[in-house]
């Protein structure tokens, strides 16, 4: 092992994180099993998916450029596929060769750089091939992403061939942005906490930072190599030009999502639906609201509102605008209605109705072991894929949510998802990077907004208490499929009072009530009201990594 | 796939996207081939897509015209194909009203003041459009072209096919004179929404993406394999690449295949999973299940085994196979009833209600070659007698022999 290593690098860096609990982005984990693809659409011996072999991407572009952003993104669209994604961040692997506080020499960049800089850019460089290597031949990863500059033709050229020689195809992927405003805006969102620009104009500061980036790196050429496979992203996407040598189904589905992609910071948060006027509800009665499912809703906007409008005014900016989606289920329809009112663009998504409960409708937890006592059993084992009969699974919820999960990338405004708790945990497992055991058991009671607000590192995940309701509805949905909560699934209790975070991985719901959709936030315990704000590490991190040219 | 116009019940309709991709290029680019794949793979997912074809509007007021029709200098010729257009683009925006989704104008759309022309009377309609360009200048492949062209277009049919040859080369030329690649420039053609593939998708260019269903048309078409090679010459000497399931019966049946064919199992190609019905003939399942039994004939589609798939689920799985199959060399695929039944139903264009009702039998090699106008069909027996297990709709019999032209 590498003694330069720091505990905080060890904390970062890909390599060294593990799961530690379903409110923090696990992009960046080692998944420990394989239970992190939610919507893989079949499986191979190899654990290798599309019969596409090895792949290397590797990004091209100058900082400020939202490469770091796309690298995360699209680990996090690959793995929800199934497809063995890891991330090697170059600046990881310099920041633990300079040590905490080092810098690399003025000149680390020039293509005339000194003989000591090209010994630690090559060492630099080595210590995070020999990774992918790793990763690739001995931990059967399948795509390694490699988050560098890459600057030159000539040293594409040869990373090309070095790749082809262990058998590795190659896809570059150049992030080129020559549109000011981008880049301004980029500057801004990454740059703008680092000590150097202190009370600095935002924009000023923005300017100085881009200056210092063609200062630093003084030579970049745009990619032009016929021979390689290469996407180029232009402008954040809104054109794309790419160079076809041997593109495979995995380039394809690259570029598919890559098209839907945009860089501007936005939030997406998650409310529930209000309770309907039946006193068992119905999967296929559709109900209305009930009286209290009215005030819910206004409840839930008023606190969303304000909440927005304080985060606006803590950070000085403009509110942004909203949009609302909910299912065409009658009862999210109709929670939304307060927003329609007020004017903000309400989206209703026929993909975004509940998880068909299939023959469970109506039946209680006894009545289910009873009936279907076999396929309980068989629901205990694996309980994000097992159907009941005529019902769909969590991975069939999945599949069926791809094109909200692309259209989710693709909006543009803040944006609120009222839907059912069933369509709430794949969406939030898509974007907090939660594996398939965790998501059936992920809760979202109603007196919480959750927010996730996007990091170019990882996402980050805050809930934001509704006041004011009555208890009865605050529970998980009385709503939901009565499917048992496996015995298993709940350590003995009191095991984990206490530990509000740091439960491994696995489940981590360690309190879960034992009736199905009881208490709680997204595996979280219930009987702990964590601080309103739970937030995970991701700004410090991020502040950790301003400096960072790569 | 949501698609058609959902009513919740309260009124309210789902928000749904129109579009209206509009091909362009010179003649013998592929662009009615790529119009029929489009429009194939999108009704294969459940999404409503029609081709309009302006040549086809054209042909009903002049059915075999020679090159000079197309003279840009033709008054008349070209007052017969601005009709022609006008009419193609009222058809397709009036079977967008009606519950159509994509709507696909396959003409060559040459000039910017037609591209503008289409833009601006979809966008009237709350249509949206995405421009498709094929950019070709590869001699042979567009020889190749022509050479298909001449025998499969109406345009020459019952003709000397040098003659077709050759007055299809002079169209070309008289469309060469005032064509314009679309974008660049700092054109206004900057701000439409395009994908242009130059030289058979060696280089793409996608510029403005406007939402998913669109980025969808557009990851369908790059993945489209418009090389000669496997699609618009059919050559034998190639080696073949065969793609089993992952079951033994599959693998075993493809053992005795010559060693230099490379063998690939794919999970995806498993035989669809009946669930608590897997094991059982037909006469148990109406037995045990009789429910489900009735519900299968009802809606074969859609109908989900217990514990099991339904065939829409297996056209799901299977998309990176088509994928693949679409971007690939020869295949042969030894694969089972239903997945053979949806693959099927995707190069022939069957729709819901046939496909899985058609009858696959056993011991039968299918070759498909892709072509311009459709899917060619060539079937060989090996002669080797099989129980069939394909029934009719409402019947149970084990040993039924389908009818003539039931599939």
């Amino acid at each position: 092992m590498d003694t330069l290593l720091t505990a905080e690098i060890a904390a970062n860096a890909p390599r060294y994180r593990r799961k530690s609990s379903t409110f923090i982005d696990a992009i960046h984990d080692v998944p420990e099993d394989q239970d992190m693809a939610p919507a893989q659409l079949y499986s191979t011996m190899s654990g290798r998916l599309f019969h596409s072999g090895r792949i290397a991407i590797v990004m091209v572009g100058l900082p400020a450029r939202g490469k770091t952003h796309i690298c995360v993104s699209m680990a996090r669209y690959l793995q929800w596929l199934g497809v063995k994604t890891r991330i090697f961040h170059l600046g990881d692997y310099r920041r633990a060769t300079v040590g905490p506080g080092g810098t690399v020499p003025e000149d680390y960049f020039f293509p005339n750089a000194s003989p000591q800089s090209i010994i630690l850019r090559q060492k630099i460089l080595k210590k995070c091939r020999e990774d992918i290597y790793a990763w690739l031949n001995h931990e059967n990863g399948q795509v390694a992403i490699y988050d560098a500059v890459n600057p030159v033709a000539s040293g594409r050229r040869s990373l090309a061939k070095e790749f082809a020689k262990h058998d590795v195809q190659t896809l570059f992927i150049e992030s080129f942005v020559d549109d000011e405003r981008i880049l301004l805006e980029n500057a801004r969102n990454v740059k703008i906490s680092s000590p150097d620009f202190a009370g600095m104009d935002p924009d000023k500061a923005a300017e100085l930072y881009l200056k210092r980036i063609t200062m630093k790196i003084p030579m970049f050429e745009t990619m032009d190599e016929k021979e390689l496979n290469f996407i180029k992203m232009i402008n954040a996407g809104s054109k794309f030009f790419y160079n076809n040598v041997s593109f495979n189904y995995l380039s394809h589905r690259i570029v598919f999502y890559l098209t839907n992609l945009h860089i501007k910071s936005r939030t997406t948060f998650f409310a529930r639906a209000g309770t309907t006027t039946e006193d068992e509800e119905s999967y296929k009665s559709d109900a209305p609201l009930s009286e209290q499912g009215k005030a819910y809703a206004r409840k839930m906007a008023e606190t969303l509102t304000k909440h927005r409008e304080q985060e606006a005014a803590e950070q000085g900016k403009p509110l942004r605008p909203l949009s609302v989606w909910t299912s065409t289920r009658r009862k999210t329809v109709q929670t939304a209605e307060v927003f329609g009112e007020k004017g903000y663009k309400v989206r209703q998504r026929s993909q975004m109705s509940q998880i068909n409960p299939g023959a469970c409708e109506r039946l209680s937890e006894r009545m289910i072991r009873q009936i279907y006592a076999e396929e309980v059993e068989k629901h205990d084992l694996d309980p994000y894929h097992h159907r009941y009969p005529r019902a769909e699974s969590y991975h069939d919820l999945a599949v069926r949510l791809e094109p909200i999960i692309l259209e989710l990338e693709r909006e543009q405004n803040d944006l609120l998802i009222i839907a059912h708790e069933s369509v709430l945990r794949v969406l939030y497992a898509y974007l907090m990077h939660c594996s398939t055991m965790d998501i059936p058991i992920l809760k979202f009671p109603r007196d919480e907004i959750i927010e996730i607000i996007p990091a170019a590192y990882q996402n980050e995940a805050k809930r934001i208490h509704i006041p004011g309701l009555e208890s009865s509805i605050v529970p998980g949905s009385p709503d939901d499929i009565k499917i048992p909560v496996t015995v298993q699934s709940i350590p003995p209790s009191g095991q984990a009072s206490g530990e509000a975070s740091g439960v491994t991985s696995g489940i981590t719901s360690g309190q879960l009530s034992p009736i199905a959709g009881g208490l709680g936030s997204p595996a979280e315990p219930a009987t702990e009201r964590p601080p309103e704000k739970v937030i995970n590490k991701a700004k410090d991190m991020v502040a950790d990594k301003v400096d960072d040219e790569d | 796939m949501a698609s058609k116009a959902i009513t919740n019940g309260i009124g309210v309709q789902v928000e749904d996207t129109k579009i209206c991709v509009v091909m362009v290029g010179l003649p013998a680019r592929g662009k009615s081939f790529i119009a029929q794949k489009a429009q194939r793979y999108l009704q294969w997912l459940s999404i409503p897509a029609q081709v309009f074809n302006v040549g086809n509007y054209r042909r009903s007021d002049a059915p075999q015209p020679t090159a000079d029709f197309f003279d840009m200098n033709n008054t008349e010729g070209e007052r017969k194909r601005r009709a022609a257009a006008e009419a193609a683009v009222a058809d397709m925006l009036a079977w967008l009203r009606s519950g159509g989704v994509v709507g696909i104008l396959d003409a060559t759309n040459s000039t910017k003041e037609r591209r503008k022309w289409v833009l601006d009377t979809c966008n009237g309609h709350g249509v949206e459009v995405l421009f498709v360009e094929s950019k070709c200048d590869d001699e042979d492949l567009i020889m190749a072209n022509v050479r298909d062209v001449k025998t499969t277009s109406p345009d020459y049919k019952g003709q000397d096919p040098e003659k077709a040859a050759q007055d299809f080369r002079n169209r070309i030329k008289m469309y060469e004179k005032i064509y314009e690649t679309i974008g660049g420039d700092d054109s206004e053609e900057d701000e439409y929404t395009y994908l242009k593939l130059m030289d058979v998708s060696k280089q793409v260019i996608i510029n403005r993406i406007q939402d998913y269903l669109q980025s969808r048309v557009v990851y369908y078409l790059m993945n489209l394999h418009i090389r000669p090679r496997s699609i618009w010459l059919s050559r034998d000497d190639r080696p073949l690449t065969v793609w089993t399931s992952t079951l033994k019966r599959t693998i075993a049946t493809s053992r005795f295949l010559p060693s230099h064919y490379n063998q690939l199992q794919w999970k995806a190609l498993d035989e669809l999973d009946s669930g608590v019905c897997d094991g059982l003939t037909y006469q148990e399942i109406k037995d045990r299940y009789p429910d489900d039994f009735a519900a299968r004939d009802e809606d074969k589609y859609n109908y989900r085994y217990r514990g099991g798939e339904s065939y829409r689920d297996v056209v799901i799985r299977l998309e990176p196979i088509i994928m693949e199959v679409e971007r690939g060399e020869d295949i042969l695929i030894v694969t089972h009833q239903a997945v053979l039944r949806c693959i099927y139903a995707y190069f022939m264009k069957k729709d819901h209600t046939r496909s899985p009702w058609m009858n696959v039998p056993l011991h039968t090699l299918i070759k498909l070659t892709p072509k311009a106008y459709g899917t060619v069909e060539e079937r060989w027996e090996a002669n080797i007698p099989a129980v069939s297990t394909w029934r009719a709709k409402g019947s149970t019999a084990k040993h039924e022999n389908p009818t003539p032209g039931s599939l």
